[in-house]
């Protein structure tokens, strides 16, 4: 590509250099040449002109020759049979097309940088890196039918019993769940699936909706942990032990105002208790103090 | 309305109404508070006249946390009977005046109001008539409304500012109602609790 741009580079620069020529000679002689021998200087003017042109030459001659003739004729592929086109009107689709080709290319450019990029995200939410083995018996978490949700989440509801969980579905087939969780807090799941999207959590005098977070510091801080949480544990391939998991987690809150911290035994650490649970051991820390 | 721990701070020689709550302010601000205006909780005692058998005493508070509210308490012998009504109550309590009169100077609890995360802080000095009579702390914890899931984290709190004089258990009308569901009532029964002391006591406490 180099010896490409600096072959066009020298056509430019000929060019410019041959239109001084021309612009010289179509101005012919001028004040600044004064009176005595003005024909003689206009002419060592216009001779040192040329011979700059003479040096523009060579140098794209030169230019030209490093570069290698393509192998063959351009295969355009059927943009060929636009020359056949014999419509006015469509004529000028040849432009289009090669701005379009062009926008694909970029939009082909960006979506690799995009790839590099979301591979090193570990928070991703598709099946880019789950291995072949697993590929085999992939599922679709977005896509399960209601009954399956249903179940799903009914044996979560059963499994814990100051946790209560009920089912909605205002938005067509997709469940929204409101928690309540003792006399502790609520929340509102919204799923895709069985993909947990959205997740809000409030106090227990509050009411509940998906888009206004609580007016209490405490529990926009639990709000906040649990999106980590349900990006956390998401798993394409198990979306049902994902969603376990998940509520596992969340049910370790129901001592949110009770347990101090795992790692400086306080309860409040600038005025807050313990707002972040372990994933693993689903201990309690502050915020400062997450190991 | 979160669960609310109301508790006096003991006074010290030498020291004024004002300054301890000047004392009290500058270490609740230390915290990281900011205050939020004042507060006042006033209580005006109604006594039934005497041909009208048992006596009954009425307690009629206001608080101006919750400003639309009027909060009565009806003490008779043992039981004692909460209303939470609008501000026409205090119309009827006057209409009543030949059932019920006042017989106590009216007491009341007024000061700053601070603000911290999710604590609500409140210095206020315990004037009976024209009388100092002492200083009350109330912490409000909003987020929690079931006292026993949240009283080791108030007392924390509480220990913050005030030191060694927090004691190790809720106040005596809190610990019937640990697992209870907080209502603004409990704060004027708790509020009622403490004046009842300083009402009992001569002088500064
Ligand atoms: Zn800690």
């Amino acid at each position: 590509m180099e010896p490409f741009y600096t072959a066009l580079n020298a056509v430019k620069v000929l060019r410019s250099s041959v239109g001084h020529v021309f612009d010289t000679l179509g101005n012919g002689v001028r004040a600044d040449h004064g009176e005595e021998n003005k024909d003689n200087k206009f002419l060592l003017e216009l001779q040192e002109l040329l011979s700059t042109v003479n040096v523009n030459l060579r140098e794209l001659d030169q230019a030209v020759n490093s570069l290698t003739p393509p192998p063959g004729p351009f295969n355009l592929g059927n943009s060929t049979y636009l020359t056949q086109e014999c419509t006015l009107e469509r004529q000028a689709l040849y432009a289009d097309l090669v701005k379009s080709y062009k926008w694909t290319d970029k939009v082909h450019e960006y979506g690799n940088l995009a790839v590099t990029l979301f591979s090193q995200n570990s928070l991703k939410r598709s099946y880019i890196n789950s291995s072949s083995k697993r590929r085999r018996m992939q599922t679709s978490s977005h896509n399960v039918p209601p009954q399956t949700v249903d179940q799903v989440i009914g044996n979560i509801d059963r499994q814990f019993s100051d946790m209560s969980v009920t089912i909605q579905r205002p938005y067509a087939t997709n469940a929204v769940l409101q928690i309540t969780l003792g006399r502790i807090l609520k929340a509102m799941a919204a799923f895709k699936g069985l993909m947990i999207e959205w997740v809000v959590v409030k106090g227990h005098g509050e009411t509940l909706d998906l888009w206004t977070e609580s007016r209490h510091k405490v529990f926009r801080k639990v709000t906040e942990n649990a999106h980590a949480a349900m990006l956390h544990f998401y798993s394409p391939t198990m979306p049902e032990l994902a969603v376990r998991s998940f509520m596992t987690w969340f049910h370790s809150y129901n001592t949110l105002f009770s347990d101090p911290c795992k790692r400086c035994g306080n309860h409040l650490h600038s005025a807050l208790p313990p707002t972040w649970r372990d994933f693993r051991t689903l201990e309690p820390f502050h915020e400062e103090c997450k190991p | 309305m979160g669960v609310t721990v109301l508790q006096q701070f003991p006074m010290v020689e030498n020291r004024t109404g004002p300054q301890t709550i000047e004392f009290l302010t500058k270490r609740v601000v230390a915290l990281g508070a900011v205050q939020t205006g004042q507060f006042l909780v006033d209580c005006e005692t109604y006594m039934s006249v005497p041909n009208l058998g048992p006596q009954r005493t009425v307690h009629v508070v206001h608080n101006s946390e919750a400003p639309a509210s009027v909060f009565a308490v009806l003490e008779s012998g043992q039981r004692s009977v909460p209303l939470v009504a609008d501000g026409l109550f205090d119309l009827l309590m006057q209409k009543m005046a030949t059932i019920y009169s006042k017989k106590q100077p009216k007491i009341e609890a007024k000061g700053p109001r601070f603000e911290i995360a999710d604590f609500c802080v409140k210095l206020g000095s315990v004037t009976m008539g024209q009388n100092f009579k002492g200083v009350l702390v109330e912490v409000e914890y909003r987020p929690c409304l079931v006292a026993s899931s949240c009283w080791e984290l108030v007392r924390e709190f509480l220990q913050g500012f005030l030191g060694s004089v927090v004691p190790a258990t809720p106040p005596p009308y809190l610990q019937n109602r640990m697992n209870e569901l907080y209502q603004p009532i409990d704060t004027v029964n708790q509020y009622l609790e403490q004046f009842a002391q300083y009402r009992k006591a001569t002088g500064v406490r």
